[in-house]
């Protein structure tokens, strides 16, 4: 796609984006904004996993520990500001990664994704037990949604679902961009260099390990994002968030959206949305449907829905080069 | 001047010696060749000179310069650049996008957030030039692992050159290459290390002779001989541990 090309779509998309809650009422926004925090979840979590080669059954605990780093700020002082709290959710899950990232920065494969999995079972585990900060079973909720202001200039009421929308959308959208801009970067090359390759990265005369816990960080910092939002928009935040069905969420819709576009993610939490939209007015087991497009998709498209699209172009364009063929022809787990 | 020096180098694996009281010397500019037969400590030296581990004994230097058991990262950041026996490039990046990262290396540009690597113009301009120079931009927007052998082995070769080092140690350049392909990467080397030193571990005594000013003979993880290919081929230890195995 040309420039010219890409900047229409992405204007087409943020004009029905603005215009979404007039087209189509306000409790389909309801829909939109669950499914952008799962976009940005799952964007974060392709960031370790298709960009840097990382797999980890985990990243739960990032959106965990921001949804209840922005509750706890809420909850506890009194009058904070909606956006030092989305910064507390930001900086709870950029903490936590900190503390982990001088252990799991040296791991790779197996290790990596176990050790995850053991940590998100404990934080799980604690914000069970932990009943007086985290609130047990119930978690935290009811928490006031303070107003977005700037001194003088503007206060927009949060508990009105239509500002919040706009807010929500511009903080996902926003984090969105931000985590696409930075593949872009110098950075972003050498982190799907350490992908294809970590030893040579470090025969090329980059660190490795520093690299991985800087993306790392990065990484749990959008979680922590998503979950911030998430909790806001929910006005609660429970254990089930830090749980391990959560953490298979961004896994589940990576695959099915494609693992090799920074796109995919999107794609994956778009058609989980409207699986869960659809399957919900016929039948309560929505996971079961789920789990059958899983399967078929690691089946006869692993590369996921970017992958159908790349065969569909394929078949209509005839390409034989760039992205789509090597889509086409690639593999995407081999190591 | 020696560019690079081992003092007294010793390694073991769990206690199995495979580098023994090697003291290489290798001056500035010149090609050195490193020989001797299939387990001789070769591309040990290398591991250990390169920084993929620290010798058990003994001290590595560097342009003057103790780097004994320094990492890689900082070997490459000293001058000193590597390839390996077996091909090792990003496999899915593309040919322009694997030597990029030699130099971005070189420009030491690493945590850079706020730019678009693709739009660093003069970066894609050194890049395409390596690219030509080494005859590989025709495949530049080819991912490495659909070129070719002889293209992806030149490809290694020259991400090892795009930090531009002042030493560059290439491990068997031109394993597994065809009789052209050899020839071709012999002229290649020879035109991309112009000015720079070498240190080259071959097994294909054409090349070797070819190419080198210097040979070092690696026998049993110690040195058996070493100096100028003349002497070498003259020299009768070697004559029987290795190069009349060759030829008988």
């Amino acid at each position: 796609m040309t420039r010219r090309v890409k900047g229409i779509v992405g204007g087409v998309i943020l004009v029905i984006l603005a215009l979404y809650p007039w087209l189509f009422g306000i409790y389909f926004t309801n829909v939109i904004v669950t499914c952008a925090i799962f976009a940005l979840f799952a964007v974060s979590y392709n960031l370790l996993l298709g960009y840097t080669g990382l797999f980890s059954f985990g990243h739960a605990m990032f959106f965990g520990a921001g949804g209840y780093a922005t509750a706890l700020a809420l909850t506890h002082i009194e009058g904070c500001p909606l956006l030092v709290a989305l910064l507390f959710g930001f900086l709870g899950a950029v903490a936590l990664a900190l503390l982990l990232s001088p252990i799991v920065a040296r791991l790779a494969h197996s290790a990596f994704a176990m050790l995850h999995l053991a940590f998100s079972m404990l934080l799980y585990t604690l914000a069970l037990k932990l009943r007086g900060i985290t609130g047990g079973e119930d978690g935290i909720g009811g928490f006031p949604i303070p107003p977005f202001r700037i001194p003088g200039v503007v206060s927009v009421d949060m508990t009105d679902p239509l500002n919040f929308y706009y807010f929500a959308m511009a903080v996902l959208c926003g984090s969105l961009w931000v985590a696409w801009f930075l593949t872009k970067t110098p950075f972003g090359q050498i982190i799907v260099s350490v992908r294809d390759n970590d030893k040579r990265v470090d025969y090329m005369g980059f660190k490795v390990p520093q690299t991985k816990a800087i993306i790392y960080t990065l990484s749990c910092g959008f979680a922590g994002i998503a979950g911030s939002i998430y909790a806001m928009f929910q006005n609660l935040i429970s254990a089930a968030a830090l749980g391990i069905a959560q953490s298979f969420a961004p896994i589940v819709m990576t695959m099915v959206g494609g693992v090799i576009s920074f796109f995919g993610p999107i794609w994956g939490a778009v058609i989980f949305a409207v699986i869960e939209e659809l399957t919900t007015r016929y039948t309560e087991r929505v996971q079961l449907v789920e789990g059958l497009i899983l399967i078929i998709v690691i089946l006869f498209f692993p590369g996921g829905f970017i992958h159908i699209v790349a065969i569909v172009k394929g078949k209509l364009l005839g390409f034989t080069r760039g992205k789509g063929a090597g889509l086409i022809k690639g593999k995407w787990f081999g190591k | 001047m020696n560019i690079l020096e081992t003092k007294g180098l010793y390694h073991d694996f769990n206690r199995l010696e495979v580098l023994f009281d090697v003291n290489l010397k290798v001056k500035e500019g010149e090609r050195h060749a490193i020989i001797g037969p299939n387990g001789a400590g070769k591309t040990t030296l290398f591991n250990v000179i390169t920084g993929t581990y620290a010798p058990s004994r003994g001290a590595v230097f560097f342009k003057g310069e103790v780097v004994t058991g320094a990492k890689p990262h900082r070997m490459v950041r000293l001058g000193m650049g590597r390839s390996f026996q077996i091909t090792s490039t990003f496999n899915r990046l593309t040919a322009f996008q694997n030597i990029r990262m030699g130099v971005l290396s070189r420009r030491g540009i690493r945590f850079n957030f706020f730019r678009k690597v693709d739009k660093m113009e003069d970066i894609t301009r050194e890049t395409d030039e390596i690219l030509k120079r080494i005859n590989l931009y025709g495949e530049r927007n080819m991912p490495a692992s659909a070129l070719s052998y002889g293209k992806h082995r030149s490809l290694e070769i020259s991400m090892a050159l795009a930090t531009d080092p002042d030493v560059v140690m290439l491990d068997e350049p031109t394993a597994g290459m065809s009789k052209d392909e050899t020839r071709y990467a012999v002229e290649l080397i020879r035109k991309l290390t112009e000015g720079k030193t070498a240190v080259i571990i071959e097994h294909d005594m054409d090349v070797v002779f070819s190419l080198a000013d210097h040979i070092t003979v690696l026998h049993l993880g110690t040195i058996l001989a070493s100096g100028p290919p003349d002497k070498i081929r003259k020299n009768k230890a070697v004559k029987d541990a290795y190069l009349g195995e060759m030829e008988g």
